[in-house]
């Protein structure tokens, strides 16, 4: 046993330089093997942060993205091709089995009909040179835009005479997205780069320069190398991942206090995630959040504006808190925010969830339920009716009735009969005769 | 890779005291609507390309076409550009719709907008509209953009414009605190005080009423002296149950108060047949 367990914390040491929270397993499928050069840079990024590429083509026919029914990467980079399809072991069902295995794509691509040409600016730092813009529906949550267009840019088919004036435009300005985020249900990112030769060499190294700017400067910088390291390292989970450590609700108050003979289905206030609470018992949730930072866990924090929620539900919410952030002192090892919230239970009693869902742009998703029983006031939790003075009336009279009852039986038991009466009685009699 | 090299050859015309720009010559912009002659024109405006029209919001009601008529120029001679759009831009929320103008190898052209051709989101647009024109094409010309006029939308107030519904995304929601149902409450104390005092008067009538009537315990020394063993467990006894009641009431549950009430019932049976055997020995005899 310790010999195994030595054998894993070696395992371990050897993948301390690995980032990604999900794994390692790279595959890069680039058409040319001699392209591969122009890229070197951002390989070498790749690996210097521990991931294993593969590199393959897309006519390979040993190509598989599966082994043994499951996603055989944990990642998985595609590179434009010449042809207009990536070919039968990349159809596009099969990427989507591929996400929906839970796996990451980031989609570059240089072969579209449509093209973006913006003759003003080049976003000032990052280079699109051929960059392919998208246009994102309105309806999925789950798309999110990396960068847009600027304002001049617009869409047309290189393909068509570009002397000719264009009549019908399909998109212009920042309707237009050069890099868009998708992230699906179960987490796995899918990023589509407008260009993939912002990722080459050549683009990691050029000076660029906005023009109408004053023409004594030479240019700037492009910042592609470091905005390729930033989204490869979104893409393939190395940020923007969030760890529940913890979620643990109890008990707030003592509601057995004073009560002798409570029912025994009820939360001890010691009780750590009971089953059950009773109607308007206060109780205290905290869940324990921690965000990957591309090396380490770190305590999560929201974005300004944003807060962490719980609902308390059956079918549709009854509460909807923000928590309140505090650091997480007594699990220290976790390096965590711990969120907490107080509340008074609703006055309804039934199956209820204490359901956070953290589901944010560029975040993994969070969704942590757990299912509670409330009950209704048992019989013995009721304020007793002495304390109620709007029943003094009928207890003042349980106690004439029970001091009139004794009263009755002692003079019927112990009455002496008067004499007034029985004469009275017996002169009637006698009046007869 | 073209608009990298054109950025360059940009940079290269830049430095050169000599360069073509684009621009535009004998803009109007005009706002009429579809039934009315050529002469009478709502609005009708000249633009250049260096002042745009800033003195007032150029109006466009619900029925009229704003149309803009213009030759784009390369330098001093007209072409057409690649790029000749009309760019109306929300100065609040950003957003933005380009329109191409539809322009001739010559550079003369027109655009043509209406309020059905604004989505929503700028058409019910605050503020008026920033309107800019925008020529641009490849080659080592500077473009042009810049703002022309301003345009203020006047909305048809009887079909105003269908509202889209609100499409999903992921955010923090408003907090939603459970409303509790009213706390059970009380009538005023005075009230019960004052029914509770007209109840408990009812003991000394009734107890005044028996006086009256004649009713004493002169037998008690009687009864006692013939029968006190039946006469003190069977007043005891009802005394009791009294007390069993109470004790169940304070805090004994229906388990612990029968067995007791089942005692103290049998002796109040069995000491009461005796009591009242002694009391039936007094009514025969006479003195009852």
């Amino acid at each position: 046993m310790r010999l195994r367990l030595f054998g894993l914390a070696l395992g371990l040491l050897g993948f301390v330089s690995a980032l990604s929270a999900q794994g390692q397993n790279l595959l890069v499928v680039i058409e040319d093997e001699s392209d591969k050069t122009k890229y070197s840079q951002f390989w070498s990024d790749l690996q210097d942060r521990g991931f294993q590429l593969s590199y393959r083509s897309p006519k390979d026919t040993t190509l598989s993205l599966f082994l043994h029914g499951e996603p055989a990467y944990s990642h998985l980079l595609l590179l434009p091709t010449k042809s207009k399809g990536f070919g039968p072991n990349l159809t596009p069902n099969l990427i989507v089995d591929f996400v929906n295995g839970g796996s990451n794509v980031l989609l570059a691509s240089a072969t579209s009909k449509k093209a973006i040409k913006n003759f003003f600016s080049v976003d000032g730092l990052v280079a699109f040179p051929h960059a392919v813009g998208q246009v994102l529906g309105n309806a999925s949550p789950l798309l999110a835009s990396v960068i847009k267009a600027p304002a001049t840019a617009y869409t047309y088919n290189p393909k068509e005479d570009s002397t000719e004036g264009l009549e019908d435009v399909f998109a212009t300005g920042a309707q237009l997205t050069l890099v868009s985020a998708f992230q699906a249900r179960n987490s796995a990112r899918f990023t589509v780069l407008g260009s993939s030769a912002a990722l080459e060499d050549k683009w990691f190294d050029a000076s660029v320069s906005l023009p109408g700017s004053t023409s004594g400067k030479t240019g700037q910088k492009t910042a592609n190398k470091a905005f390729a390291h930033a989204l490869s390292a979104w893409t393939f989970k190395e940020l923007g991942v969030l760890r529940v450590n913890s979620v643990t609700h109890r008990l707030a108050e003592d509601t057995r206090a004073g009560i002798t003979n409570s029912t025994a289905v009820s939360a001890a206030p010691g009780d750590v995630n009971p089953e059950i609470y009773r109607i308007k018992n206060r109780v205290h949730y905290a869940v324990s959040l921690s965000e990957y930072s591309g090396t380490h866990w770190i305590p999560f924090t929201p974005p300004a504006g944003d807060a962490v929620q719980l609902e308390f539900s059956m079918l549709s919410p009854f509460h909807r808190l923000d928590l309140t952030p505090s650091p997480d002192t007594t699990n220290p090892q976790d390096n965590a925010t711990l969120y907490t919230a107080e509340f008074v239970l609703p006055d309804q009693h039934g199956i209820f969830n204490f359901f956070l869902e953290y589901r944010r742009p560029f975040y993994t998703n969070v969704e942590e339920k757990r299912t509670v029983s409330v009950r209704h006031f048992a019989h013995d939790e009721w304020p007793r009716s002495f304390v109620i003075s709007a029943a003094f009336p009928w207890i003042g009279g349980i106690w004439v009735t029970v001091l009139g009852w004794l009263g009755f039986v002692g003079l019927w038991v112990y009455s002496k009969p008067g004499g007034a009466r029985r004469e009275l009685k017996v002169g009637g009699v006698g009046g007869k005769k | 890779m073209r608009l990298l090299s054109s950025l360059a050859i940009t940079g290269l015309s830049l430095g050169s005291a000599f360069a073509a720009s684009w621009g535009f010559e004998d803009a109007t912009l005009t706002v009429s609507s579809k039934g009315a002659g050529v002469g009478s024109a709502g609005v009708k405006e000249k633009l250049t390309p260096n002042s745009p029209l800033t003195s007032y919001a150029v109006t466009l009601p619900a029925a009229d076409t704003l149309k803009i008529v213009l030759t784009a120029t390369e330098g001093k001679t007209g072409k057409r550009p690649h790029q000749p759009f009309l760019t109306l831009h929300d100065t609040t929320t950003g957003l933005e719709e380009s329109f191409p103008f539809s322009l001739k190898d010559s550079g003369k052209g027109k655009v043509e907008v209406t309020q059905k051709d604004l989505p929503y989101q700028l058409l019910t647009s605050k503020s008026p509209l920033k309107a800019s024109l925008v020529l641009a094409s490849f080659g080592s010309s500077t473009p042009y953009a810049s703002h022309a006029f301003d345009l203020a939308l006047e909305l048809d107030s009887a079909a105003p414009p269908a509202t889209p519904p609100a499409s999903e995304r992921y955010t923090s929601k408003p907090e939603i605190h459970h409303i509790f149902k009213a706390e059970p409450g009380s009538p005023p104390k005075v009230i019960s005080f004052f029914f509770t005092l007209c109840v408990l008067a009812t003991l000394p009538v009734l107890l005044g009423a028996w006086a009256l009537l004649g009713a004493n315990v002169d037998h008690f020394g009687k009864a006692f002296g013939a029968a006190p063993v039946s006469h003190g467990l069977f007043m005891g006894s009802v005394v009791a149950m009294e007390g069993v009641f109470f004790m169940y009431y304070i805090s004994w549950n229906l388990f612990q108060m029968l067995p007791v009430a089942a005692v103290v019932g049998t002796v109040a049976y069995v000491s009461g047949s005796r009591a009242l055997t002694e009391v039936q020995d007094r009514r025969l005899a006479g003195e009852r």
